[in-house]
Parts: structure tokens; sequence; C-alpha cells
């Protein structure tokens, strides 16, 4: 049996597709249903669905053999797995944004709105700058909006809840899309079934 | 030898204690702890950045060690050794420092081909002695190799793709197109090793800092993490081969 992490939400529907098309597919898992184990029996494989920010920690520790995880979620963690494949699913940015006309006064400490501590305190490390973190949970257009922060670190995807409050991208961090991630050990001892699993989705994608 | 009255990690322990000693392996007592100072040009070498500290009755600080190997290699003549201690370190991820049972050997001096290949023949039945009968598998790569094939301005980015398998990103970065071939497909085994439960992998190599020769890695079916580590290493001259278990990662055994 092989266990698989989706992420719940969005990217997990994209990355449910994914693997339908692969001709891995679960009953009942497009909606309609509150269950969190949907199970292939013929194929051997179970999956579970999962907040997309848990499914490194379940992959990591083992309770998943493999899973799909934003390699924004992958650059924040670090998890100790392996990162066998790009699913090319979810593309969007990990951008720095800032209010339209926005200056930086380097003789102060950036203030920077994020979901993603670990990210911006990399990135600004890397240029040397000073920054105070404000971590937030969402809906963090309205941080620069009200003078919380400077900029905010976020994913971009089109833009336009950028454009609609006034802000605009000023530097971009990274590419993130889906990635196809794997428990260390497990790769050991499945790892003929996860390489099927692999080639069949690169067809696939 | 089974113990019921001991707890599967001493029991574990002392399977492997007989093991190293039937091979000839002394055993070797840390007694002191070690100056702070000892540590603090060597941490690259160190599983955890973090070193736990205390100042001696005459004032100096000292360190409760995170790791044993350099303290092998500081206070015994070349030879093969082995021990049963604690070290402190913070886990990944954990916000304090911990007690972990460590069980390993060390081969220090100038060393041929077939002292490294009792080594990693040595890891493997370590593998088998704790298992429990559960599959285990040993993954060698050589660091020498990969230290060649990685350009040394990507050297941190690259090794992380390494660690990883990401393929991809080896490609992305401009890795060469023997290394992500190696990366990809691995190759035949050093030292004339030849056992099914010993692959090539090159994620084995997770620093060059000081393994300058092979690698590895082993692992147990239901284990989630590594439950051994070592490699051929050179430290300030100091030259050898050794491993660790982590007696602590064996609590993961998982049923499934």
């Amino acid at each position: 049996m092989i266990n698989i992490a989706f992420p719940k939400g969005r990217l997990g529907d994209k990355v449910c597709a994914l693997f339908g098309k692969a001709g891995f597919t679960f009953d009942g898992i497009n909606g309609g249903t509150r269950r969190l184990v949907f199970v292939n029996e013929e194929l051997d494989v179970r999956c579970f669905l999962v907040k997309p920010f848990d499914v490194p920690v379940y992959v990591e520790r083992g309770a998943a053999d493999i899973g799909a995880a934003g390699k924004d979620i992958l650059m924040e963690r670090s998890p100790d797995v392996y990162e066998l494949l790009d699913l090319k699913a979810g593309k969007c940015s990990m951008c720095v944004a800032a209010v339209n006309g926005f200056r930086d006064d380097m003789s102060r400490i950036l203030r920077v709105a994020t979901e993603f501590p670990n990210i911006a305190r990399g990135y600004y490390a890397g240029l040397g700058r000073g920054i105070d973190v404000i971590p937030l949970r969402g809906s963090l257009e309205l941080a620069p909006v009200l003078g919380l922060s400077d900029v905010i670190v976020d994913i971009v995807e089109t833009g336009t809840t950028l454009r609609e409050n006034n802000l605009a991208v000023i530097s971009h961090i990274a590419d993130i899309s889906a990635r196809l991630i794997a428990n260390k050990s497990a790769y050991k001892f499945k790892g003929g079934r996860i390489r099927e699993i692999m080639r069949r989705l690169e067809q696939a994608s | 030898m089974y113990i019921p009255v001991l707890t599967s990690e001493e029991n574990s322990a002392l399977a492997l204690r007989e093991l190293y000693s039937s091979c000839g392996f002394k055993f070797f007592r840390m007694t002191r702890f070690e100056e702070y100072d000892f540590y603090a040009g060597k941490k690259d070498f160190l599983a955890s950045q973090s070193i736990l500290t205390f100042t001696d009755i005459n004032g100096r600080l000292m360190a409760l060690r995170p790791d044993v190997t350099l303290s092998v290699i500081k206070h015994a003549p070349p030879g093969k050794y082995y021990y049963d201690e604690k070290v402190y370190r913070v886990p990944k991820d954990a916000s304090s420092f911990r007690e972990i049972a460590q069980c390993g050997v060390e081969h220090t001096g100038v060393l041929s081909g077939d002292d490294v290949r009792e080594v990693l023949s040595l890891a493997l039945r370590s593998l088998r002695a704790v298992s429990g009968g559960r599959n285990v598998a040993l993954d060698v790569a050589d660091a020498g190799e990969a230290a060649r094939l990685i350009p040394q301005e990507r050297r941190n980015e690259m090794l992380a793709c390494i660690a990883a398998r990401n393929i991809h990103g080896l490609r992305e970065l401009g890795a060469s197109d023997e290394l992500v071939s190696l990366a990809e497909e691995g190759r035949g085994l050093p030292f004339g090793l030849d056992d099914p439960e010993i692959r090539y992998d090159i994620s084995a190599v997770t620093s060059l800092a000081y393994y300058s020769g092979v690698v590895f890695k082993g692992y147990i079916e239901g284990v989630p993490d590594a439950v051994l580590s070592g490699g051929q290493y050179d430290i300030a001259g100091a030259s050898g081969t050794g491993f660790a278990v982590y007696l602590d990662a064996l609590e993961g055994l998982r049923n499934d």
C-alpha cells in the first residue's frame, strides 16, 4: 500500500486531477463528502486530504510515503524529504509587493508582513537588509495599506488582488509550483512503486 | 543476548556492543567534558549547530558533547574503537536540547580499502542487528566525487538538491550532465561491495565540509528517518572512517 498526502483546497483539486489523469482515481474525492481518507483497492494506493502546510509533516514523519506540496511550503519548512518531481500544477511566484510608489528607506528596519517568515528572513538576509517580520495568516494586502508593514512577501498568481488594493510587485523571489515529495525511508523500500507513480505523473503532466 | 529488564534501546545498544567487540574494536569511554573551544572551529562537522555549555569550577567554558567522533580523534591513538554514549543536541524542529543515545564505531588513522570496506559491512550488520527482522537499506555515495562535480559558486544550493534527490532542481542550477546522471542513475559500488541491501544513492552526501570519501546512511523499513550515518572523514589532519547508530530513531518503528 502506498500512502499519499494531498493538500486540501485549490491546489489539491489540481493535483487530484493530475493523479486522475495518470490513472490514480479515488471515488468521491471531488467534493460532496467530508471523508478525509480515500482508497483505490485495485491499485493498492490510499490518499488522505490534509492542510497544505501539513503535507511535508505527514511525509517527513512517514505517515504518508509520498505527497504533493507547494514549493512555497517546502521552502518555508525545509522538510528532510525527497523532492522527486515538479508537477507543474498551481504555478505562481513568491514575490515582494508594496503600495504603488513605495521607496525603501534604507536607514530604517524594513517591516515585512508575511505568511512565510523563513522565506522572508532568508531572502533579506541574502541582501544584508535588516527586517522586522510581522506574521499574518491571510489578507496580507491590507498590511501595507494600513501602514502595519512596509512590504509583504506573498504568493502572487495573477496579481489581481494586488492591483485592486493599489499594490505592485517590487521583486521576485522564486517560481512556485506543486512538487511530488517522498519520505526518504519509504523511497528505499517502496522505491519501485514510487518511481512507477513518478513515470505516470510525468507522462500526464 | 536479550535481557528482558533492559529497554529496547538498551538491548539494541548491547547487541551492537557485542557485534563491535567481536570484530576486534576496542571500547572507548568518554570520561571528561570537552572545552567549548574544541567544537567552536568544527561546527560544520556537527549535526546540530547548538552546543550545550556550562562554566566549570575553574571558570572555563565547557561543552556537553554534541558528537563522539571528534573526541575519539582527540583522545585515542589511531585504531579501531566503538562507543556507547549520550550526546546533547537540539533535534530538527525542536526548541530545546535532548539527550540522545548513540552507539557507533571509529576506525582512525590511514586506512586501506579493506579497512573502509570492513566499516561499511559492519554498518550493514549493525542495521540488521537492530532491525527486528525488518528490511534494511544502506545508501552509499562518494563525497569526494560529488565535491569534484559541484561548482564552488553553487555549492550549497546544489547540495540541498542532492540531499533531496531533486533532479529537476539540479538541472535548473546548471549542473553538469555527469552530475545529473550520477544523481539520477547512480553507479556501481566502491570497494567491491556487492550486496542487494547496499545501493549507490547520491543523497547520502549532505555535507562536503569534512567528508572526503565514501559517505553512507542506513534505513530500516518502517522507521521514517535514517537510523545510521557515517563516512570517511579528514578533520584537521586526522583521518578515519566511522558511523553512529541513532538509537532514539529506533523508537520510530511504526506498526503498519
